[in-house]
């Protein structure tokens, strides 16, 4: 009986190597020798907690790309698109790039989620593959790295534009934002440097993924602000709103391009005003952006939040740069793609207009846009 | 069956995990260095490595000890934390990444060791379940403080310094050290007084067996594993996000044990393989709008298989419709004992049927009397 | 004061969760992982009477019957023909039914956070104090839930009964109980005690997704080991405790990020001092 299962055991290990070894090939220098479409891939949280920002960087880009097909690809070259699961860490990042990587991935939008990304990056990095990330703001993912790029606004930047506007317009501050989260702490932490910077005093309640659900004990301790700062996304956005009128608290609500969508969260009894810094308006009379809200309703019967039309424009960004530099070659590897378009994007002529307006790029990988202010429930 | 003697002789099914490890270590280290192994199957069989000496670890506390511990992830955060913090300063010290590598390997090792025994505390006083939450707790207690750390990078995770694709070829050497360990260490006097511990830890203490010094002495010993895992995975990918290590995770390496069967070290390998390169599958498989699939499938092979393993209405069926039977059917004739089902001896080890400690719990307690669920009997009933 | 009553609101939903857990754990011995997505699925009952038809009374009455029904299915399919297996069995079981429910979950509802408005109350103020009409109402009807629950134990038939099958199954059996129905029941009750969870929850927390029930269900299950598990005035009491804690650490800004440390810490001193919680029985061994 033993000696049976040892054996059974060593037929099963066996077999586990025969099908690790059956993936394997020789060491080819380009692994998109054989495609037949540009290939782009990325990872984002497809499952678990995270996965509403996964999933709209997932269908913003996916109808991108139909859209470019739709119009013919580039040089009658049409363009395939593949996103991998990460659940939001590091390992299944890695994971998923890999396996990307030796399908013959071209070009990619990164991860979706700062964590993953940083991970995701690490990796086109050492490989010479171009990356866009739609949403990854944290400073760390595109800082030495030469090939990873975003349309996303960094967190620094955000952090200080709202500690200006909010110093210049109101005394009474207070902020609440997630401990746990690399967007909000990033946001958080060059908001706080700057008022220090600027001497104001306000006031900080924190959270964090274990405890997202209910901020009646924060709102209290905010409620006499005349305004709170909330660097954080729009579902716990949306519950702190309802929370405040709930407590009878009206102060204004400001927050920065992750509360995009917080429109969809409200309803009748939420009384404050929310306003936000976002590239993205989707009730813009942009043309631009009116069609991809349209497109992007008729697809997927929502409207679009802020991760979407990242997601969107992080695909047209690469298929702008890679039909400015006119590429034709369809199997052309990731390395000499990536130097195509790290030249085409970072030159002095090349904007491009997005669902989330006019952008720029530099040697840093960051992105140059205006950011807009929206305001709901006046 | 081998001719039962009282003298130590070689037994070759006792070096079968070793034989098999290395055997695959070789081939694979080989075709890896020689450029035949693209890079996603080499971090496949990285993280596989670290699944191993999770699963093996926590069956030495679970299988063996008989004590549930939801917590095994928390051991393997502060190994992961510390120990590529060590690496990361080192790096600019030391030029060579190996030894870098092994020098913090040690040290997570080591640190998470002195939680282990934090943690084997509490285990001397509760039982069962109650132990579990609080190894639960004490997973959570952890990362939310390593998420904490402006040093450890707060809630953007600890930069590492990553090894490398040939990371797997190190881990699996350790996989296969601590094979020896744990080997050596159950198959001796202590690993029989572990086992004496799980079945009776009354009984066990009534034969002069030192519970502290043991319960103790397993808490440790796996939690050293767990740190060492905890440094490869830091040196396998950057960041070291707290995220990783919830309980979710610590449930995920309890279910390689429990399908490995508990008590079983070559089933906990078999398993932490199988579940990891299913996971990987699923993953790498199923992409974009079929990935809400993934656990959907995931979900239902759990079940299924523990179902289908443990349900005592279906022992029956499965004894007739056995694979082994089958192969032991084409087997006999090359291969000399006979196996047979119905023929089977009283005194094979059951592992799965073994009650735990959180059984024999039950079954001790004043409260309770003779259950027919958990008293031998029930077996025959069948 | 304020915290403290929002603590309590909080914690009277941890008690209603940790009601079902004790329960359960008190008459099946086992740990069902999945009553936290029994409470998702739930609030997506009620999120989805409210889109057909948008009536709350309905909405709740749909949930529980959903969860109720949902709780017995599960039994029967998953953990039923695991009885008298491996403890630990059963709890991987449970576990994949979990994932199981949340993945269904998020392949029908999407993954996104959808808002739920069930029913709107003004703040009403007390003395100075504002205080939200949810929080009193989950409160006071948690209170009733636990009180008529103990009643239901101690002076009905089916509630003595379950005692007995707690006690012993193999006595109870003899006394001719029917075990496989009373675990039924108990199931039910519990789903049912979760689809009530559920509706308190999104009256203060107004939306719902498919990881909802992962956190309070960990949470819940805390209180139901700190109140003594199986002990259902223990579990009330549990789960305000952490309801008050968890809100008081988070009202202090530098305690704040350590929340969830802290309430697993007091958890682990109770147990150090009290092994098998606050009010959870005693139980010698012997040989």
């Amino acid at each position: 009986m033993n000696t049976m299962k040892k054996v059974l055991a060593l037929v099963m290990a066996l077999a586990m190597c025969a099908v690790c070894f059956a993936g394997c090939g020789a060491k080819t220098s380009n692994y998109a020798a054989n495609n037949t479409e540009f290939f782009i891939g990325g990872t984002g949280p497809l499952t678990g907690d995270a996965s509403s920002y996964g999933i709209s960087v997932q269908e913003g880009a996916q109808l991108a790309i139909e859209e470019l097909n739709a119009n013919g690809g580039l040089n009658g070259i049409t363009f395939k698109f593949d996103i991998k699961d990460d659940k939001a860490t590091a390992a299944d990042a890695a994971t998923g790039y890999d396996t990307l990587y030796e399908a013959g991935m071209q070009a990619s939008i990164g991860s979706v989620t700062s964590g993953s990304c940083d991970s995701f990056a690490s990796k086109a990095d050492e490989d010479g593959l171009f990356a866009i990330t739609p949403s990854a703001s944290a400073a760390n993912v595109i800082e030495n790295r030469p090939t990873v790029f975003r349309v996303c606004f960094g967190d620094p930047d955000q952090g200080y534009l709202a500690a200006e506007e909010l110093t210049a317009n109101y005394t009474n501050i207070g902020a609440i934002y997630d401990t746990s989260d690399p967007y909000s702490s990033g946001i958080y932490e060059a908001f706080a440097a700057k008022m220090a910077e600027l001497n104001v005093e306000f006031n900080t309640q924190t959270f964090d993924a274990e405890n997202k659900k209910d901020f009646s004990t924060q709102v209290e301790a905010l409620k006499d602000c005349e305004v709170i700062f909330l660097p954080i996304y729009y579902t716990e956005a949306g519950t702190i709103a309802k929370t405040a009128a709930a407590k009878g608290c009206d102060a204004l609500l400001f927050g920065c391009d992750g509360l995009d969508g917080i429109a969809g969260q409200l309803d009748e009894s939420v009384t404050s005003e929310i306003r936000y810094i976002t590239p993205f308006d989707a009730t813009s009379e942009d043309e631009v952006v009116s069609k991809f809200v349209a497109a992007y309703e008729a697809k997927y019967n929502r409207t679009p939040d802020q991760f979407a039309a990242d997601g969107y424009d992080a695909v047209m960004t690469i298929f702008e740069a890679m039909k400015k530099a006119n590429v034709t070659d369809v199997t052309i590897s990731a390395q000499a793609l990536c130097e195509i378009l790290v030249a085409t994007i970072t030159a002095d002529d090349f904007t491009f207009k997005g669902a989330t307006g006019e952008m720029t790029w530099d040697e840093s990988g960051a992105c140059t846009k205006v950011p807009q202010i929206v305001v709901l429930n006046k | 069956m081998p001719v039962k003697t009282n003298r130590k002789r070689f037994k070759f099914k006792n070096y079968i995990s070793y034989i098999v490890i290395a055997l695959f270590l070789i081939i694979s280290a080989t075709l890896a260095l020689t450029g035949y192994m693209n890079r996603s199957t080499q971090n496949l069989l990285t993280q596989i490595a670290y699944s191993i000496i999770l699963a093996v670890s926590l069956n030495l506390v679970v299988g063996f000890l008989g004590e549930l511990s939801l917590g095994h992830a928390g051991f393997m955060c502060v190994g992961a934390y510390l120990g590529c913090y060590l690496a990361n300063l080192l790096h600019t010290l030391i030029p060579s990444k190996l030894a870098v590598l092994i020098i913090s390997m040690i040290a997570g090792g080591l640190i998470a060791a002195v939680f282990g025994f934090i943690i084997g505390l509490p285990a001397l006083r509760l039982k069962g379940d109650y132990l579990a939450i609080v190894t639960l707790a004490f997973g959570e207690i952890v990362r939310t403080i390593f998420k904490n750390q402006k040093v450890f990078g707060g809630a953007l995770g600890l930069s590492t310094k990553k090894y490398g694709s040939t990371l797997f070829i190190v881990a699996f050497v350790v996989v296969l050290i601590m094979l020896a360990v744990v080997q050596n260490l159950v198959r001796s006097k202590h690993g029989r007084a572990i086992t004496a511990i799980r079945d009776n830890e009354i009984a066990a203490k009534a034969m002069g067996i030192n519970v502290t010094y043991y319960k103790l002495f397993v808490f440790i010993i796996s939690a050293f594993f767990a740190g060492i895992a905890g440094v490869i995975y830091g040196h396998f990918t950057t960041p070291v996000l707290y995220s990783f290590f919830s309980y979710n995770y610590s449930i995920e390496i309890l279910v390689m044990v429990v399908l490995g069967s508990m008590g079983s070290i070559n089933g906990s390998i078999i398993a932490a393989a199988l579940i990891t390169y299913v996971n990987f599958l699923l993953q790498t498989k199923l992409s974009g709008d079929l990935a809400a699939l993934k656990y959907l499938i995931y979900a239902l092979i759990l079940i299924t298989i523990v179902i289908v393993n443990n349900a005592p209405g279906l022992t029956a069926i499965k004894e007739r419709f056995s694979i082994k039977r089958f192969l032991s059917k084409i087997t006999a004739k090359v291969y000399k004992p006979k196996y047979d089902p119905s023929k089977r001896k009283d005194d094979e080890a059951y592992w799965h049927r073994i009650p735990t400690k959180i059984q024999m719990d039950e079954v001790l307690s004043v409260d309770v009397t003779p259950d027919t669920t958990y008293t031998p009997d029930k077996r025959e009933e069948k | 004061m304020s915290t403290f009553i929002d603590g309590l609101s909080l914690g009277s939903i941890y008690a209603l969760i940790a009601l079902g857990y004790t329960m359960v754990y008190g008459i099946a011995k086992m740990l069902n992982f999945a009553h936290g997505d029994i409470i998702m699925v739930g609030s997506y009952a009620i999120l989805t009477t409210l889109a057909v038809n948008g009536h709350p009374v309905l909405a709740i009455i749909a949930a529980i019957l959903v969860c109720t029904v949902l709780g017995v299915v599960i039994e029967k399919v998953a953990y039923r023909p695991l009885r008298g297996a491996s403890p630990l069995a059963v709890l991987i079981t449970a576990i994949g039914v979990s994932y199981l429910l949340q993945s269904i979950a998020q392949l029908i509802f999407g993954a996104q956070t959808r808002p739920i408005s069930l029913v709107h109350f003004e703040p009403i103020t007390i003395a100075g104090v504002t205080i939200s009409l949810s929080a009193i109402i989950s409160l006071v009807v948690g209170a009733l839930i636990m009180i008529c629950l103990t009643l239901f134990i101690k002076f009905t038939k089916l509630g003595r009964a379950m005692i007995a099958v707690s006690e012993d199954r193999a006595a109870a059996k003899l006394m001719g109980i029917n075990v496989n129905m009373i675990i039924l029941v108990t199931f039910a009750i519990g789903s049912a005690l979760a689809a009530c969870a559920s509706t308190f929850y999104v009256m203060q927390i107004p939306n719902t997704s498919p990881t909802l029930g992962s956190m309070p269900g960990i949470k819940a299950f805390t209180a139901a080991v700190i109140g003594g598990i199986g002990s259902i005035p223990g579990a009330m009491l549990g789960g305000v405790l952490m309801g008050v804690v968890e809100k008081i650490s988070l009202s202090i800004p530098v305690l704040a990020p350590y929340t969830t440390a802290l309430e697993f810490s007091l958890l682990i001193l109770i147990l150090l001092v009290k092994p098998t919680g606050l009010l959870g029985k005693k139980r010698r061994e012997k040989v």
